[in-house]
Protein backbone atom coordinates (compact mmCIF):
# COMPACT_ATOMS: atom_id res chain seq x y z
CA UNK A 1 0.00 0.00 0.00
CA UNK A 2 1.04 3.17 -0.83
CA UNK A 3 0.64 7.03 0.37
CA UNK A 4 -0.87 8.03 -2.92
CA UNK A 5 -3.23 4.90 -2.90
CA UNK A 6 -4.70 6.19 0.25
CA UNK A 7 -4.26 9.90 -0.52
CA UNK A 8 -6.82 9.52 -3.06
CA UNK A 9 -8.82 7.00 -1.34
CA UNK A 10 -10.88 10.16 -0.15
CA UNK A 11 -11.83 11.23 -3.25
CA UNK A 12 -13.12 7.22 -3.45
CA UNK A 13 -16.78 8.28 -2.92
CA UNK A 14 -16.34 10.87 -5.68
CA UNK A 15 -15.85 8.06 -8.38
CA UNK A 16 -17.92 5.33 -7.07
CA UNK A 17 -20.88 7.36 -6.61
CA UNK A 18 -22.06 7.24 -10.32
CA UNK A 19 -21.89 3.68 -10.60
CA UNK A 20 -22.89 2.76 -7.16
CA UNK A 21 -25.77 4.95 -7.34
CA UNK A 22 -27.76 3.41 -10.31
CA UNK A 23 -27.05 0.21 -9.19
CA UNK A 24 -28.76 1.23 -5.70
CA UNK A 25 -31.65 3.02 -7.75
CA UNK A 26 -32.23 0.65 -10.23
CA UNK A 27 -30.97 -3.16 -9.01
CA UNK A 28 -30.72 -2.89 -5.41
CA UNK A 29 -34.05 -0.93 -4.89
CA UNK A 30 -36.03 -3.18 -7.57
CA UNK A 31 -34.87 -6.23 -5.79
CA UNK A 32 -36.07 -5.16 -2.00
CA UNK A 33 -39.39 -3.92 -3.77
CA UNK A 34 -39.60 -7.55 -5.36
CA UNK A 35 -39.43 -8.92 -2.06
CA UNK A 36 -41.95 -6.98 -0.24
CA UNK A 37 -44.06 -7.75 -3.32
CA UNK A 38 -43.84 -11.44 -3.13
CA UNK A 39 -45.17 -11.51 0.00
CA UNK A 40 -47.97 -9.26 -0.60
CA UNK A 41 -51.37 -9.01 -2.61
CA UNK A 42 -49.56 -6.31 -5.06
CA UNK A 43 -51.69 -5.97 -8.44
CA UNK A 44 -50.47 -4.33 -10.83
CA UNK A 45 -52.35 -1.66 -11.50
CA UNK A 46 -52.08 -0.58 -7.63
CA UNK A 47 -49.22 -1.76 -6.36
CA UNK A 48 -48.68 0.66 -3.60
CA UNK A 49 -52.06 -0.72 -1.97
CA UNK A 50 -50.20 -3.52 -1.47
CA UNK A 51 -51.25 -6.02 1.93
CA UNK A 52 -49.19 -8.09 3.55
CA UNK A 53 -49.71 -11.97 3.03
CA UNK A 54 -46.94 -14.04 4.10
CA UNK A 55 -46.52 -17.47 2.10
CA UNK A 56 -49.09 -17.73 0.36
CA UNK A 57 -47.93 -16.32 -3.09
CA UNK A 58 -45.04 -19.14 -3.08
CA UNK A 59 -47.81 -21.62 -1.40
CA UNK A 60 -49.58 -21.08 -4.05
CA UNK A 61 -46.81 -21.41 -7.01
CA UNK A 62 -45.44 -23.96 -5.52
CA UNK A 63 -48.92 -25.87 -6.11
CA UNK A 64 -49.63 -24.78 -9.18
CA UNK A 65 -49.38 -27.22 -12.00
CA UNK A 66 -48.37 -24.20 -15.01
CA UNK A 67 -45.51 -22.85 -12.91
CA UNK A 68 -43.87 -26.34 -11.84
CA UNK A 69 -44.59 -27.26 -15.76
CA UNK A 70 -42.62 -24.00 -16.40
CA UNK A 71 -39.62 -24.68 -13.86
CA UNK A 72 -39.84 -28.42 -15.80
CA UNK A 73 -39.32 -26.95 -19.08
CA UNK A 74 -36.51 -24.13 -18.31
CA UNK A 75 -34.96 -27.11 -16.61
CA UNK A 76 -35.03 -29.55 -19.39
CA UNK A 77 -33.84 -27.03 -21.69
CA UNK A 78 -30.91 -26.23 -19.76
CA UNK A 79 -30.27 -29.63 -19.24
CA UNK A 80 -30.66 -30.61 -23.47
CA UNK A 81 -28.61 -27.04 -24.10
CA UNK A 82 -25.72 -27.04 -21.81
CA UNK A 83 -23.78 -30.30 -22.79
CA UNK A 84 -24.56 -30.43 -26.55
CA UNK A 85 -23.84 -26.61 -26.41
CA UNK A 86 -20.52 -26.63 -24.77
CA UNK A 87 -19.21 -30.40 -26.47
CA UNK A 88 -20.30 -28.64 -29.82
CA UNK A 89 -18.81 -25.38 -29.13
CA UNK A 90 -15.06 -27.52 -27.56
CA UNK A 91 -15.14 -29.54 -30.89
CA UNK A 92 -15.75 -26.36 -33.41
CA UNK A 93 -12.69 -24.71 -31.16
CA UNK A 94 -10.40 -27.35 -31.82
CA UNK A 95 -11.87 -27.60 -35.63
CA UNK A 96 -11.06 -24.26 -35.95
CA UNK A 97 -8.13 -23.59 -34.40
CA UNK A 98 -5.47 -23.38 -36.94
CA UNK A 99 -2.69 -20.95 -37.95
CA UNK A 100 -3.46 -20.47 -41.14
CA UNK A 101 -5.28 -17.16 -41.57
CA UNK A 102 -7.50 -18.74 -44.09
CA UNK A 103 -9.58 -20.33 -41.32
CA UNK A 104 -10.75 -16.57 -39.85
CA UNK A 105 -13.70 -16.49 -42.18
CA UNK A 106 -14.99 -20.32 -40.28
CA UNK A 107 -14.57 -18.15 -37.46
CA UNK A 108 -16.76 -15.63 -38.51
CA UNK A 109 -19.35 -17.99 -40.04
CA UNK A 110 -19.78 -20.05 -36.45
CA UNK A 111 -19.69 -16.59 -34.68
CA UNK A 112 -22.58 -14.82 -37.05
CA UNK A 113 -26.12 -16.17 -35.19
CA UNK A 114 -24.14 -14.10 -32.04
CA UNK A 115 -23.75 -10.87 -34.04
CA UNK A 116 -27.33 -11.27 -35.61
CA UNK A 117 -29.92 -10.40 -32.52
CA UNK A 118 -32.15 -13.04 -30.77
CA UNK A 119 -35.54 -11.78 -31.40
CA UNK A 120 -34.55 -11.36 -34.97
CA UNK A 121 -33.36 -15.22 -35.41
CA UNK A 122 -35.94 -15.90 -33.49
CA UNK A 123 -38.94 -14.44 -36.18
CA UNK A 124 -36.32 -16.19 -38.92
CA UNK A 125 -36.32 -19.33 -37.54
CA UNK A 126 -40.11 -19.76 -36.81
CA UNK A 127 -40.28 -18.96 -40.82
CA UNK A 128 -37.72 -22.06 -41.07
CA UNK A 129 -39.96 -24.41 -38.96
CA UNK A 130 -42.54 -23.37 -41.17
CA UNK A 131 -44.61 -26.96 -42.16
CA UNK A 132 -45.85 -27.54 -45.45
CA UNK A 133 -49.08 -25.08 -46.17
CA UNK A 134 -50.40 -24.14 -49.49
CA UNK A 135 -47.11 -25.79 -51.29
CA UNK A 136 -44.97 -23.60 -48.76
CA UNK A 137 -43.01 -25.24 -46.91
CA UNK A 138 -40.02 -23.88 -44.40
CA UNK A 139 -35.92 -24.68 -45.08
CA UNK A 140 -35.90 -27.27 -42.30
CA UNK A 141 -38.76 -29.61 -43.62
CA UNK A 142 -37.87 -28.66 -47.57
CA UNK A 143 -33.79 -29.91 -46.47
CA UNK A 144 -35.21 -33.33 -44.67
CA UNK A 145 -37.50 -33.79 -47.87
CA UNK A 146 -34.24 -34.26 -49.65
CA UNK A 147 -33.52 -37.00 -47.45
CA UNK A 148 -36.77 -38.42 -47.95
CA UNK A 149 -37.62 -37.79 -44.31
CA UNK A 150 -41.35 -36.62 -43.90
CA UNK A 151 -41.63 -32.97 -42.73
CA UNK A 152 -42.81 -31.94 -39.23
CA UNK A 153 -44.47 -29.14 -37.52
CA UNK A 154 -41.84 -28.15 -35.72
CA UNK A 155 -43.21 -25.66 -33.43
CA UNK A 156 -47.26 -27.09 -32.98
CA UNK A 157 -46.21 -30.58 -31.87
CA UNK A 158 -46.06 -30.70 -28.24
CA UNK A 159 -43.18 -33.27 -28.57
CA UNK A 160 -41.20 -31.40 -30.75
CA UNK A 161 -41.66 -27.48 -30.02
CA UNK A 162 -38.88 -27.94 -27.17
CA UNK A 163 -36.37 -29.56 -28.78
CA UNK A 164 -36.90 -27.04 -32.05
CA UNK A 165 -35.94 -24.32 -29.90
CA UNK A 166 -33.08 -26.23 -28.28
CA UNK A 167 -31.58 -26.36 -31.91
CA UNK A 168 -32.38 -23.15 -33.03
CA UNK A 169 -30.89 -21.61 -29.69
CA UNK A 170 -27.60 -24.04 -29.61
CA UNK A 171 -27.01 -22.55 -33.57
CA UNK A 172 -27.22 -19.26 -32.15
CA UNK A 173 -25.31 -19.28 -29.30
CA UNK A 174 -22.35 -22.23 -30.05
CA UNK A 175 -20.15 -19.49 -31.64
CA UNK A 176 -19.66 -17.13 -28.52
CA UNK A 177 -18.83 -20.51 -26.51
CA UNK A 178 -16.65 -21.27 -29.58
CA UNK A 179 -14.70 -18.05 -29.01
CA UNK A 180 -14.43 -18.46 -25.20
CA UNK A 181 -12.80 -21.78 -25.91
CA UNK A 182 -10.41 -20.25 -28.63
CA UNK A 183 -9.08 -18.04 -26.19
CA UNK A 184 -8.50 -20.75 -23.34
CA UNK A 185 -6.80 -23.14 -26.22
CA UNK A 186 -4.17 -20.18 -27.01
CA UNK A 187 -3.07 -21.25 -23.30
CA UNK A 188 -2.28 -24.56 -23.63
CA UNK A 189 1.10 -25.12 -23.34
CA UNK A 190 3.08 -25.75 -26.37
CA UNK A 191 6.00 -27.05 -24.85
CA UNK A 192 3.54 -30.23 -23.20
CA UNK A 193 1.93 -30.58 -26.79
CA UNK A 194 5.23 -31.12 -28.40
CA UNK A 195 6.50 -33.65 -26.31
CA UNK A 196 3.51 -35.55 -26.01
CA UNK A 197 3.75 -36.04 -29.71
CA UNK A 198 7.38 -36.76 -29.57
CA UNK A 199 6.72 -39.67 -27.25
CA UNK A 200 3.83 -40.65 -30.02
CA UNK A 201 1.09 -40.12 -28.12
CA UNK A 202 -2.12 -39.65 -30.39
CA UNK A 203 -4.45 -36.71 -31.18
CA UNK A 204 -7.01 -38.04 -28.98
CA UNK A 205 -5.00 -38.92 -25.84
CA UNK A 206 -3.31 -35.66 -26.40
CA UNK A 207 -6.63 -33.82 -26.58
CA UNK A 208 -7.43 -35.72 -23.28
CA UNK A 209 -4.28 -35.44 -21.33
CA UNK A 210 -3.48 -31.97 -22.55
CA UNK A 211 -5.36 -29.82 -24.14
CA UNK A 212 -8.60 -30.49 -21.66
CA UNK A 213 -6.76 -30.21 -18.39
CA UNK A 214 -5.79 -26.75 -19.42
CA UNK A 215 -9.12 -25.98 -20.59
CA UNK A 216 -10.29 -26.54 -16.91
CA UNK A 217 -11.00 -22.97 -16.01
CA UNK A 218 -12.54 -22.28 -19.05
CA UNK A 219 -14.86 -25.19 -18.84
CA UNK A 220 -16.35 -23.47 -15.76
CA UNK A 221 -17.03 -20.93 -17.00
CA UNK A 222 -18.58 -21.52 -20.54
CA UNK A 223 -20.72 -24.35 -18.40
CA UNK A 224 -22.00 -21.50 -15.63
CA UNK A 225 -22.61 -19.05 -17.96
CA UNK A 226 -24.62 -21.08 -20.35
CA UNK A 227 -26.72 -22.53 -17.55
CA UNK A 228 -27.95 -19.19 -15.98
CA UNK A 229 -28.33 -18.20 -19.56
CA UNK A 230 -30.48 -21.01 -20.55
CA UNK A 231 -32.93 -20.35 -17.50
CA UNK A 232 -33.15 -17.03 -18.70
CA UNK A 233 -34.97 -18.18 -21.81
CA UNK A 234 -37.70 -15.92 -22.75
CA UNK A 235 -37.51 -14.23 -26.29
CA UNK A 236 -38.01 -17.76 -28.38
CA UNK A 237 -40.55 -19.00 -26.59
CA UNK A 238 -42.07 -15.50 -26.34
CA UNK A 239 -42.27 -14.93 -30.32
CA UNK A 240 -42.14 -18.62 -31.84
CA UNK A 241 -44.74 -20.44 -29.37
CA UNK A 242 -46.34 -18.03 -27.18
CA UNK A 243 -45.46 -20.48 -24.47
CA UNK A 244 -47.32 -23.63 -26.46
CA UNK A 245 -48.24 -25.81 -28.01
CA UNK A 246 -50.28 -26.67 -24.63
CA UNK A 247 -47.48 -25.13 -22.18
CA UNK A 248 -45.33 -27.42 -23.71
CA UNK A 249 -42.55 -24.81 -23.75
CA UNK A 250 -44.05 -22.09 -21.16
CA UNK A 251 -40.70 -20.79 -19.77
CA UNK A 252 -39.88 -19.13 -15.73
CA UNK A 253 -39.35 -16.14 -17.74
CA UNK A 254 -42.61 -16.23 -19.61
CA UNK A 255 -44.93 -17.73 -16.69
CA UNK A 256 -43.86 -14.26 -15.10
CA UNK A 257 -44.40 -12.16 -18.00
CA UNK A 258 -47.63 -13.76 -18.11
CA UNK A 259 -48.69 -12.90 -14.75
CA UNK A 260 -47.46 -9.89 -14.46
CA UNK A 261 -49.25 -8.67 -17.70
CA UNK A 262 -51.89 -11.19 -17.93
CA UNK A 263 -52.97 -11.92 -14.89
CA UNK A 264 -52.01 -8.78 -13.20
CA UNK A 265 -50.93 -10.57 -9.65
CA UNK A 266 -48.03 -8.47 -9.40
CA UNK A 267 -47.37 -10.38 -5.97
CA UNK A 268 -47.36 -13.78 -7.86
CA UNK A 269 -45.07 -12.91 -10.58
CA UNK A 270 -42.26 -11.07 -7.68
CA UNK A 271 -42.68 -14.86 -5.83
CA UNK A 272 -41.64 -16.79 -9.35
CA UNK A 273 -39.31 -14.51 -10.22
CA UNK A 274 -37.65 -14.66 -6.51
CA UNK A 275 -37.74 -18.43 -6.69
CA UNK A 276 -35.73 -18.04 -9.98
CA UNK A 277 -33.24 -15.94 -8.58
CA UNK A 278 -32.86 -18.68 -5.47
CA UNK A 279 -32.50 -21.10 -8.08
CA UNK A 280 -29.78 -19.41 -10.03
CA UNK A 281 -27.92 -18.78 -7.17
CA UNK A 282 -28.18 -21.89 -6.16
CA UNK A 283 -27.10 -23.14 -9.36
CA UNK A 284 -24.49 -21.27 -9.26
CA UNK A 285 -23.06 -22.05 -5.48
CA UNK A 286 -23.28 -25.72 -7.08
CA UNK A 287 -21.04 -25.74 -9.80
CA UNK A 288 -18.52 -23.78 -7.76
CA UNK A 289 -18.20 -26.24 -5.86
CA UNK A 290 -18.54 -29.29 -7.73
CA UNK A 291 -15.69 -28.07 -10.33
CA UNK A 292 -13.61 -26.89 -7.53
CA UNK A 293 -13.75 -30.53 -5.73
CA UNK A 294 -12.17 -31.84 -8.97
CA UNK A 295 -9.33 -29.40 -8.96
CA UNK A 296 -8.61 -31.08 -5.69
CA UNK B 1 3.59 -38.44 -46.37
CA UNK B 2 3.36 -35.01 -47.66
CA UNK B 3 0.95 -35.67 -50.36
CA UNK B 4 -1.12 -37.23 -47.57
CA UNK B 5 -0.51 -33.90 -45.40
CA UNK B 6 -2.34 -32.13 -48.47
CA UNK B 7 -4.84 -34.51 -48.78
CA UNK B 8 -6.15 -34.61 -45.32
CA UNK B 9 -5.75 -30.24 -45.52
CA UNK B 10 -7.69 -30.94 -48.69
CA UNK B 11 -10.29 -32.54 -47.00
CA UNK B 12 -10.37 -30.40 -44.15
CA UNK B 13 -11.51 -27.36 -46.55
CA UNK B 14 -14.02 -29.43 -48.12
CA UNK B 15 -15.53 -30.33 -44.56
CA UNK B 16 -15.54 -27.20 -43.37
CA UNK B 17 -16.83 -25.42 -46.71
CA UNK B 18 -20.43 -28.02 -46.77
CA UNK B 19 -20.65 -27.48 -42.99
CA UNK B 20 -20.30 -23.58 -43.21
CA UNK B 21 -22.91 -23.42 -45.99
CA UNK B 22 -25.15 -25.45 -44.44
CA UNK B 23 -24.27 -23.77 -40.88
CA UNK B 24 -25.20 -20.65 -42.65
CA UNK B 25 -28.13 -21.57 -44.99
CA UNK B 26 -31.14 -20.09 -42.24
CA UNK B 27 -29.09 -16.69 -42.93
CA UNK B 28 -28.19 -16.79 -46.60
CA UNK B 29 -32.16 -18.09 -46.93
CA UNK B 30 -33.32 -14.92 -45.13
CA UNK B 31 -31.06 -12.33 -47.27
CA UNK B 32 -32.28 -14.47 -50.42
CA UNK B 33 -36.01 -14.64 -49.28
CA UNK B 34 -35.98 -10.28 -48.42
CA UNK B 35 -35.43 -9.71 -52.04
CA UNK B 36 -38.37 -12.18 -53.88
CA UNK B 37 -42.34 -12.02 -54.10
CA UNK B 38 -44.45 -12.74 -51.75
CA UNK B 39 -45.35 -16.06 -53.59
CA UNK B 40 -41.85 -16.72 -54.32
CA UNK B 41 -40.35 -16.90 -51.03
CA UNK B 42 -40.41 -20.92 -50.47
CA UNK B 43 -39.84 -21.59 -54.04
CA UNK B 44 -36.17 -22.49 -54.38
CA UNK B 45 -35.71 -24.33 -57.25
CA UNK B 46 -34.08 -22.97 -60.30
CA UNK B 47 -37.24 -22.44 -63.04
CA UNK B 48 -38.47 -19.77 -60.01
CA UNK B 49 -34.75 -18.43 -59.31
CA UNK B 50 -34.42 -17.87 -62.74
CA UNK B 51 -37.60 -15.78 -63.34
CA UNK B 52 -36.82 -11.45 -62.93
CA UNK B 53 -40.60 -11.59 -62.11
CA UNK B 54 -40.23 -13.38 -58.65
CA UNK B 55 -37.40 -10.51 -57.57
CA UNK B 56 -38.30 -7.52 -56.33
CA UNK B 57 -37.16 -4.07 -53.87
CA UNK B 58 -40.70 -3.79 -52.36
CA UNK B 59 -40.33 -5.61 -49.77
CA UNK B 60 -37.37 -3.22 -48.14
CA UNK B 61 -39.43 -0.37 -48.99
CA UNK B 62 -42.93 -1.92 -47.16
CA UNK B 63 -41.00 -3.14 -43.91
CA UNK B 64 -39.39 0.11 -43.53
CA UNK B 65 -42.84 2.19 -43.61
CA UNK B 66 -44.44 -0.53 -41.79
CA UNK B 67 -42.15 -0.98 -39.25
CA UNK B 68 -41.10 2.56 -39.08
CA UNK B 69 -37.80 1.52 -39.30
CA UNK B 70 -35.97 5.16 -39.70
CA UNK B 71 -37.45 5.94 -36.24
CA UNK B 72 -36.54 2.74 -34.78
CA UNK B 73 -33.06 2.76 -36.06
CA UNK B 74 -32.20 6.13 -34.34
CA UNK B 75 -34.03 4.81 -30.77
CA UNK B 76 -31.92 1.64 -31.22
CA UNK B 77 -28.58 3.28 -32.56
CA UNK B 78 -29.15 6.18 -29.40
CA UNK B 79 -30.21 3.21 -27.17
CA UNK B 80 -26.95 1.67 -27.58
CA UNK B 81 -24.72 4.81 -27.77
CA UNK B 82 -25.69 6.12 -24.78
CA UNK B 83 -25.42 2.85 -22.57
CA UNK B 84 -21.85 1.83 -23.81
CA UNK B 85 -20.96 5.32 -23.83
CA UNK B 86 -22.47 6.42 -19.98
CA UNK B 87 -21.75 2.76 -19.28
CA UNK B 88 -18.23 2.48 -19.84
CA UNK B 89 -17.39 6.15 -17.55
CA UNK B 90 -19.24 4.77 -14.83
CA UNK B 91 -18.21 1.15 -14.75
CA UNK B 92 -14.43 1.82 -15.39
CA UNK B 93 -14.27 5.17 -12.71
CA UNK B 94 -15.77 2.76 -9.89
CA UNK B 95 -13.32 -0.26 -11.64
CA UNK B 96 -10.11 2.16 -10.84
CA UNK B 97 -12.05 3.10 -7.23
CA UNK B 98 -12.33 -0.36 -6.33
CA UNK B 99 -8.53 -1.41 -7.81
CA UNK B 100 -6.53 1.21 -6.56
CA UNK B 101 -7.53 3.59 -4.24
CA UNK B 102 -7.57 2.45 -0.11
CA UNK B 103 -10.47 3.56 1.40
CA UNK B 104 -12.68 2.04 4.39
CA UNK B 105 -15.67 -0.09 3.02
CA UNK B 106 -13.67 -1.28 -0.05
CA UNK B 107 -13.63 -4.57 0.39
CA UNK B 108 -17.68 -5.42 1.56
CA UNK B 109 -19.00 -2.86 -0.74
CA UNK B 110 -16.58 -4.74 -3.87
CA UNK B 111 -18.20 -8.16 -2.26
CA UNK B 112 -21.87 -6.72 -2.49
CA UNK B 113 -21.07 -5.48 -6.35
CA UNK B 114 -20.07 -8.88 -7.23
CA UNK B 115 -23.36 -10.57 -5.65
CA UNK B 116 -25.00 -8.84 -7.93
CA UNK B 117 -23.23 -10.34 -11.19
CA UNK B 118 -25.56 -13.89 -11.20
CA UNK B 119 -28.74 -11.40 -10.67
CA UNK B 120 -30.66 -11.98 -13.74
CA UNK B 121 -32.32 -8.70 -14.95
CA UNK B 122 -35.84 -10.74 -15.56
CA UNK B 123 -36.10 -10.81 -11.77
CA UNK B 124 -36.52 -7.49 -11.69
CA UNK B 125 -37.49 -6.42 -14.54
CA UNK B 126 -41.39 -5.37 -13.62
CA UNK B 127 -40.40 -3.64 -10.31
CA UNK B 128 -37.97 -2.03 -12.23
CA UNK B 129 -40.38 -0.78 -14.41
CA UNK B 130 -42.20 0.77 -12.07
CA UNK B 131 -39.04 2.87 -10.11
CA UNK B 132 -38.59 3.89 -13.96
CA UNK B 133 -42.07 5.24 -14.36
CA UNK B 134 -42.19 7.05 -10.94
CA UNK B 135 -38.77 8.49 -12.74
CA UNK B 136 -40.64 9.98 -15.25
CA UNK B 137 -38.97 7.79 -18.21
CA UNK B 138 -42.34 6.77 -19.92
CA UNK B 139 -44.04 8.50 -22.55
CA UNK B 140 -42.22 10.40 -25.30
CA UNK B 141 -38.88 9.93 -27.09
CA UNK B 142 -36.49 12.05 -24.32
CA UNK B 143 -38.41 10.20 -21.08
CA UNK B 144 -38.49 6.71 -23.05
CA UNK B 145 -34.11 6.68 -23.94
CA UNK B 146 -33.58 7.56 -20.20
CA UNK B 147 -35.58 4.74 -19.27
CA UNK B 148 -34.22 2.55 -21.90
CA UNK B 149 -30.45 3.42 -21.29
CA UNK B 150 -30.31 4.48 -17.91
CA UNK B 151 -31.11 1.37 -15.96
CA UNK B 152 -27.99 -0.40 -17.97
CA UNK B 153 -25.29 2.06 -17.67
CA UNK B 154 -24.04 0.22 -14.09
CA UNK B 155 -23.00 -3.24 -14.56
CA UNK B 156 -21.81 -4.89 -11.67
CA UNK B 157 -20.03 -7.70 -14.09
CA UNK B 158 -18.31 -5.04 -16.38
CA UNK B 159 -17.33 -3.22 -12.71
CA UNK B 160 -15.49 -6.62 -11.67
CA UNK B 161 -14.40 -7.53 -15.37
CA UNK B 162 -12.88 -4.03 -15.59
CA UNK B 163 -11.06 -3.59 -11.99
CA UNK B 164 -9.50 -7.40 -12.57
CA UNK B 165 -7.73 -5.64 -15.95
CA UNK B 166 -6.74 -2.35 -13.98
CA UNK B 167 -5.02 -4.90 -11.15
CA UNK B 168 -2.93 -6.76 -13.97
CA UNK B 169 -1.15 -3.17 -14.79
CA UNK B 170 1.55 -2.42 -13.15
CA UNK B 171 1.21 -0.02 -10.72
CA UNK B 172 4.24 1.52 -11.20
CA UNK B 173 3.28 3.86 -14.75
CA UNK B 174 1.05 5.55 -12.25
CA UNK B 175 3.79 6.21 -9.59
CA UNK B 176 5.57 7.92 -12.18
CA UNK B 177 2.29 10.06 -12.65
CA UNK B 178 2.00 11.01 -9.34
CA UNK B 179 5.53 11.56 -8.90
CA UNK B 180 4.54 14.51 -11.87
CA UNK B 181 1.82 15.86 -9.95
CA UNK B 182 -1.36 13.99 -11.67
CA UNK B 183 -4.45 14.35 -9.69
CA UNK B 184 -7.10 11.87 -9.50
CA UNK B 185 -8.52 12.00 -12.21
CA UNK B 186 -5.70 12.51 -14.87
CA UNK B 187 -4.23 9.34 -13.27
CA UNK B 188 -7.20 7.60 -14.59
CA UNK B 189 -8.19 9.12 -17.56
CA UNK B 190 -4.31 9.72 -18.95
CA UNK B 191 -2.66 7.01 -17.27
CA UNK B 192 -4.99 3.84 -16.40
CA UNK B 193 -7.63 4.08 -18.64
CA UNK B 194 -5.73 3.97 -21.89
CA UNK B 195 -3.41 0.88 -19.99
CA UNK B 196 -6.40 -1.19 -20.75
CA UNK B 197 -7.93 -0.55 -23.57
CA UNK B 198 -8.28 -3.97 -25.09
CA UNK B 199 -10.67 -4.92 -21.77
CA UNK B 200 -12.53 -1.52 -22.81
CA UNK B 201 -12.95 -2.84 -26.33
CA UNK B 202 -14.50 -6.10 -25.10
CA UNK B 203 -17.19 -4.84 -22.86
CA UNK B 204 -17.87 -2.41 -25.87
CA UNK B 205 -18.88 -5.35 -27.86
CA UNK B 206 -20.24 -7.63 -25.29
CA UNK B 207 -22.64 -4.36 -24.61
CA UNK B 208 -23.84 -3.41 -28.18
CA UNK B 209 -24.63 -6.90 -28.89
CA UNK B 210 -26.80 -7.63 -25.82
CA UNK B 211 -28.81 -4.26 -26.18
CA UNK B 212 -29.36 -4.29 -29.60
CA UNK B 213 -30.45 -7.39 -29.15
CA UNK B 214 -32.82 -6.23 -26.08
CA UNK B 215 -36.22 -7.15 -25.79
CA UNK B 216 -37.89 -7.74 -22.69
CA UNK B 217 -37.43 -4.44 -21.49
CA UNK B 218 -38.15 -2.40 -24.31
CA UNK B 219 -41.39 -4.26 -25.13
CA UNK B 220 -42.44 -2.78 -21.26
CA UNK B 221 -41.00 0.59 -21.30
CA UNK B 222 -41.02 1.98 -24.98
CA UNK B 223 -44.26 1.29 -25.78
CA UNK B 224 -45.74 4.35 -28.39
CA UNK B 225 -44.68 4.03 -31.67
CA UNK B 226 -41.80 6.73 -31.78
CA UNK B 227 -39.76 5.47 -29.49
CA UNK B 228 -40.17 1.50 -30.72
CA UNK B 229 -36.54 0.18 -31.06
CA UNK B 230 -35.57 -1.96 -34.05
CA UNK B 231 -36.64 -5.51 -32.36
CA UNK B 232 -40.08 -4.07 -31.34
CA UNK B 233 -40.92 -3.59 -34.76
CA UNK B 234 -39.21 -6.49 -35.97
CA UNK B 235 -41.39 -8.49 -33.72
CA UNK B 236 -44.61 -6.06 -34.69
CA UNK B 237 -44.45 -7.04 -37.93
CA UNK B 238 -44.56 -11.02 -37.35
CA UNK B 239 -47.19 -10.93 -35.07
CA UNK B 240 -49.37 -8.40 -36.26
CA UNK B 241 -51.57 -8.77 -38.87
CA UNK B 242 -51.34 -9.19 -42.05
CA UNK B 243 -48.35 -10.96 -42.19
CA UNK B 244 -45.96 -10.78 -45.13
CA UNK B 245 -43.25 -12.75 -45.06
CA UNK B 246 -40.92 -10.54 -47.70
CA UNK B 247 -41.84 -7.94 -45.08
CA UNK B 248 -40.16 -9.65 -42.24
CA UNK B 249 -37.09 -10.76 -43.89
CA UNK B 250 -36.61 -7.65 -45.03
CA UNK B 251 -36.64 -6.18 -41.51
CA UNK B 252 -34.80 -8.53 -40.25
CA UNK B 253 -31.59 -7.81 -43.03
CA UNK B 254 -32.06 -4.05 -42.25
CA UNK B 255 -32.19 -4.95 -38.40
CA UNK B 256 -29.22 -6.64 -38.43
CA UNK B 257 -26.64 -4.58 -41.01
CA UNK B 258 -25.73 -2.00 -38.27
CA UNK B 259 -24.36 -4.04 -35.90
CA UNK B 260 -22.90 -6.19 -38.22
CA UNK B 261 -21.28 -2.95 -40.18
CA UNK B 262 -20.33 -2.34 -36.33
CA UNK B 263 -18.76 -5.64 -35.81
CA UNK B 264 -16.67 -5.75 -38.98
CA UNK B 265 -14.99 -2.56 -37.47
CA UNK B 266 -14.80 -3.76 -33.79
CA UNK B 267 -13.42 -7.08 -35.05
CA UNK B 268 -10.23 -6.04 -35.05
CA UNK B 269 -9.71 -5.26 -31.33
CA UNK B 270 -11.25 -8.56 -30.87
CA UNK B 271 -8.66 -10.00 -32.97
CA UNK B 272 -6.14 -7.83 -30.94
CA UNK B 273 -7.34 -9.27 -27.64
CA UNK B 274 -6.67 -12.54 -28.77
CA UNK B 275 -3.08 -11.64 -30.03
CA UNK B 276 -2.31 -10.49 -26.73
CA UNK B 277 -3.59 -13.65 -25.03
CA UNK B 278 -1.56 -15.76 -27.22
CA UNK B 279 1.92 -13.64 -26.50
CA UNK B 280 0.65 -13.94 -22.18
Amino acid sequence: MTAWQKDFGRKAPLLLAPALGLLALFVVWPLIRAAWWSVSDADLLAPDRAHFTGWTNYSDLLGDPRFRRAFFNTALFAVLIVPLQTVGALFLALWVNRPEPAWRWLRVVFFLPVVVSLPVLAVVWSLLYQPEQAGQTGLVNAALGLFGIEGQAWLRDPQLALPALVAMSIWQGVGLQMMVFLAGLQSVPRDQLEAAQLDGASAWQRLVHVVLPSLRNTTVFVVTVTTILSFRLFVQPYLMTRGGPDDHTLSLVEYIYEMTFLNLELGRACAAALLFLIWVGFLTLLQRLFFREIKA
Amino acid sequence: MSAGKTGKTGAAWIVSGIVGVVFLAPLLWTLLGSFREEAAIFQLDWRSLSNADTWTLSNYADAWRRAALGPALLVSAAQVAIIVAGGLFVNSLAAFAFARLRFRGSGALFAGVVILIILPVEVIAVPMFFTARDLGMTGGFGPALAGLTLPFMAKAFNVYFLRQHFLTVPVQLEEAAVIDGAGVWRQFWNVALPSIKPALATVVVIDVLTHWGDFLWPLLIATREETRTVQIGLANLFTQPPVQWGDILACAVMATLPVLLLFRWLQRYIVTTQVQAGIK
